[in-house]
């Protein structure tokens, strides 16, 4: 029997602790070869990487799935040869040289990278149009119907390469192991005792702290805070959660040890004591499953409440259907005749003057920036039935309003960089003076619907008030030389983020031909191609590190079952009856799963808001933002508490299969 | 009074078909009284390891019953069997069999825990036995950081804390120097005079069965002869040698 032929019969024999190891490699590798087809895919190439910001963006996650993908596989690796340990010693007992166990484990290294590399290739292949098709759906809802199934040589090529190399270090790496172990440890592996680890409470107060003081910097509501310290509360947050897996959670265990009540009890006695002797060779890599857990987690929820917000953020953003100034004598039958043709109905339109009032007022001073100067600046301004008219017509969630004589509404900006008690302070009571009559501020709202063209505030007057001013020339559509304003016209028609056709034709009359134009339907796509591919890579990249730390609990796990399984016969002598030792089992391995997975859902709700208060606050109109970005983030937690679950269950049943043999 | 009756255990290794049965125990029978301190002993192989698992319930016999306090145990149904053994056994093995993820304290009383006792019971009966096994102080210690001697000693401690019908102790001296391994047999003595605890012990130190009561010797799987130890321990002691030689044992 040669090696070649004992390491094919080990593959063969240890099936069942192959089975997951195998699985690993060959989805690292299907992984890697998925991402590397779709940016090689043409249909893709033309959709999205024109655009050398979007180039760039793949570019830098290719990277970090790289990075992690290696990581994932040296730590598996580990796992896998420790766990053969005394396989590999007994080799070592009936002689066989270390040379020789090096060799042979090299060669089932190799052997069973090599079935991987053909399965992972041969899944990315098979999967290969499915998930350009699904990118591409994503990205650009159905544009491109025909999605070539085009299969590039550079994609296979580039991932044989790097997974090559990584499978013959891996190799050498258990050559390595072998090399320097001594044969009395290699038996004595499970017995070596984890000196007494009992944790700091000092340093468990730090930890809750830093994370604390990232949590509630991640909190705050301002733009400028949040977006200044984002390293800061990654920082805190990082070394936060490192420090408690380290020496916190060890301390908690400690506390609990000493609640007799609680701790006293059959099986929490055992699997805590297990648990609690195993922190510090799984203290980190819970921290790092935690953090990175955090980070995909925050990545597809931020994706899934982007993509989900999209038709909303198109409205936000343009607020009607489609409007233009300029022009309209020309260009208004060109446009009736265009949607007569597509058969789209235009349901209301409106065409009326841009007024702009400069009254005088006391400086806005906001964070030491001037909100309006009373002599530069002006404000875009309509009476109450105009308003309550274009309101009707647009998009927005805008109610119509009533403004009594000598009062008026002040429209600040969308997002505008204060936050809202700031704004609300700073301009109700307000007083505007125009030479007869002075109009108090009452109400406010934030939209930037109706500025066309105005740098940031609009007025709304009630109409006799406007009337007179107008009347008065304090309200004025010409500029300083007498000529008009182009007057705006805003419209409202069917389906408009459905009429591809129409939107063609709308943009050729449009371009060039008048002072300006927007269409909510050409925001939508682009929004749609953005979101789109970040949606994608948050999801990608989300599964990728949802299985693969999952995985390498996973491993972690039946390694440890490997040494426990000495305790379970114990216990067994002394009387561990079946029904408690699968209790033991479950508190033995559910929190190791629960934790990190807990944290890291905790840190992403927290990230999650920073993320509200840096985009979905600009994007989402509703009242609390955070909420509905919550719910949308709530169903992808769920989706990964699934994964975990399920994973939970295979480990179980593993851990459970090799304590009982 | 009697606790432990033995009637017909025979033990065949091996499946039925083959060819290559091995009768480890065949149709013993025996009686113990309650603080009896009974030793086991016999040639390597002699079945009475066997003999010891399947009183201790960790095993069961092929033919054959016996009865704990008048109870047939071979009727008992798996989980009836492991309460069977956190109430009524207590064991003492030749590896300690301790966890050392947990200190001694938790240790001793994980059979007790097991069995749902509340912490206070636990830590009355703990601080009892303890002190009178001498290990009262090492009690916050993990089983590496203390000697062989003490966790022989917890072992026992373990052992006794259900204040169990019998221990069943298996080679306790085997891992142990003379001294320690003294120690522990002047341990089991006290375990039998003061708590009237009755125990079974195998063993083939001869130094070790001279602290018994009673000897059963058991050769190829029967009861070969028994001795009873008189009021001269001298003599005791080389009536033993004589059967371990006839056994063919060696002799230590």
């Amino acid at each position: 029997m040669n090696l070649t032929q004992i390491a094919a019969r080990n593959i063969k024999q240890n099936f069942s602790k192959y089975v997951m190891y195998f699985f690993s490699l060959s989805f690292s590798v299907f992984t890697v070869f998925s991402f590397l087809a779709l940016m090689y895919n043409e249909s893709v190439l033309e959709a999205i990487v024109y655009d050398a910001r979007y180039e760039s963006l793949l570019g830098f996650f290719r990277i970090i799935i790289l990075v992690f993908v290696m990581f994932f596989l040296i730590s598996s690796n580990k796992s896998f040869i420790r766990a053969r340990k005394k396989e590999i010693s007994t080799y070592a007992l009936f002689g066989m040289s270390n040379w020789k166990i090096g060799t042979l484990l090299f060669l089932e290294t190799m052997l069973v990278g090599l079935v991987a590399l053909l399965v992972g290739l041969g899944a990315g292949v098979f999967f290969s149009k499915l998930n350009a098709m699904f990118l591409l759906n994503l990205a650009l809802d159905g544009v491109v119907d025909n999605i070539a199934f085009t299969l590039d040589p550079r994609a296979i090529y580039y991932t044989v390469l790097p997974f090559s190399v990584v499978f013959v270090l891996m190799g050498l790496s258990g050559l390595r192991v072998v090399s320097k172990f001594e044969l009395v440890e290699l038996f004595r592996a499970g017995k070596m005792a984890e000196s007494r680890f009992e944790g700091s409470v000092l340093i468990l107060l730090v930890s809750l702290l830093l994370i604390g003081t990232g949590y509630y910097i991640a909190w705050i509501p301002d733009v400028r805070v949040v977006s200044s310290q984002a390293i800061s509360i990654l920082l805190l947050v990082i070394v936060g959660t490192y420090l408690f897996f380290w020496q916190g959670l060890p301390k908690v265990l400690n506390i609990f040890k000493r609640h007799k009540g609680k701790y006293y009890i059959g099986e929490n006695l055992i699997s805590v004591s297990l648990f609690s002797h195993r922190m510090r060779s799984i203290g980190s890599l819970m921290a790092t499953i935690a953090v990175l857990s955090a980070v995909a987690a925050t990545a597809i929820s931020t994706g899934f409440s982007l993509y989900r917000n999209i038709t909303i953020n198109a409205y936000n953003t343009v607020g009607f259907d489609m409007y233009f100034y300029g022009g309209q004598e020309t260009i208004m039958p060109e446009i009736e005749a265009a949607f007569l043709s597509e058969g789209v109905q235009i349901l209301d339109s409106f065409t009326t003057e841009r007024y702009q009032t400069r009254p005088k007022f006391e400086p806005v001073i906001i964070d030491n920036i001037e909100l309006l100067n009373s002599e530069q600046g002006y404000f875009r301004v309509y009476s109450e039935s105009i308003y309550n008219k274009l309101i009707q017509i647009s998009r927005t969630a805008l109610e119509p309003v009533n403004i009594h004589e000598g009062k008026a509404m002040w429209m600040i900006q969308k997002g505008y960089r204060s936050s809202t008690e700031q704004l609300v302070s700073a301009l109700i009571g307000k007083t505007l003076q125009f030479t007869d009559r002075d109009i108090e501020i009452t109400s406010l709202e934030d939209s930037s619907i109706l500025l066309f063209g105005a740098l940031n505030s609009v007025l709304v007057l009630d109409d006799n008030d406007f009337a007179v001013l107008l009347e008065q020339g304090e309200i004025t559509n010409t500029n300083p030389s007498g000529t008009p304003y182009d007057q705006v016209s805003v419209f409202r028609y069917e389906r408009p983020l459905h009429a591809r056709k129409l939107n063609n034709d709308l943009n050729k009359i449009l371009t060039g031909r008048v002072s300006s134009y927007r269409i909510a339907y050409n925001n939508y796509i682009e929004a749609l191609e953005i979101f789109g591919l970040v949606c994608f890579i948050g999801f990608f990249m989300s599964v990728v590190f949802i299985l693969m730390t999952a995985s390498l609990l996973y491993f972690k796990l039946i390694m440890a079952a490997e040494d426990e399984k000495r305790h379970y016969q114990m216990l067994r002598k002394i009387g561990l009856e079946q029904v408690v030792e699968k209790k033991v089992i479950r508190k033995r391995l559910f929190p190791v799963f629960v934790i990190p997975l807990l944290v890291g859902i905790i840190h992403s709700v927290f990230a999650m808001k920073t993320a509200d208060t840096m985009v979905f606050t600009q994007m989402i109109s509703a009242q609390n933002s955070y909420l509905i970005v919550l719910s949308s983030s709530a169903v992808m937690y769920v989706a990964y508490a699934l994964v975990y679950g399920i994973f939970y269950y295979i480990t179980r049943h593993q851990y459970t299969r090799i304590v009982r043999f | 009074m009697e606790i432990l009756r033995v009637e017909n255990i025979s033990k065949v290794y091996g499946s039925k078909k083959s060819d290559k049965q091995y009768m480890a125990l065949s149709d013993i029978s025996f009686k113990i009284n309650a603080g009896d301190f009974v030793g086991v002993m016999g040639a390597s192989g002699s079945g009475k390891t066997t003999l010891l698992n399947i009183l201790g319930s960790i095993d069961t016999p092929t033919t054959g019953s016996y009865f704990i306090d008048g109870k047939d145990i071979t009727s008992f149904k798996k989980n009836q069997l492991a309460i069977h053994r956190i109430k009524n056994i207590g064991f003492i093995f030749q590896d300690y069999n301790l966890l050392e993820t947990m200190t001694l304290k938790e240790n001793i009383i994980l059979p007790l825990a097991l069995n749902g006792y509340g912490a206070s019971e636990m830590e009355k009966r703990l601080n009892e036995l303890s002190k009178n096994l001498g290990i009262e102080k090492i009690l916050d210690k993990y089983p590496y950081e203390v000697s062989g001697g003490e966790m022989q000693r917890t072992a026992a401690c373990r052992a006794l804390i259900t204040s169990p019908k019998i221990i069943l102790a298996d080679e306790p001296t085997g891992n142990l120097d003379s001294k320690s391994g003294k120690a522990l047999l002047d341990l089991l003595t006290f375990i039998n005079e003061h708590y009237q605890a009755t125990i079974l012990m195998v063993t083939h130190d001869v130094f070790a069965a001279s602290y018994c009561k009673k000897i059963l010797f058991i050769r190829d799987g029967e009861i070969y002869n028994e001795l009873y130890a008189g009021d001269n321990k001298k003599q005791f002691y080389e009536s033993i040698i004589d059967v371990m030689s006839v056994l063919g044992g060696e002799i230590r």
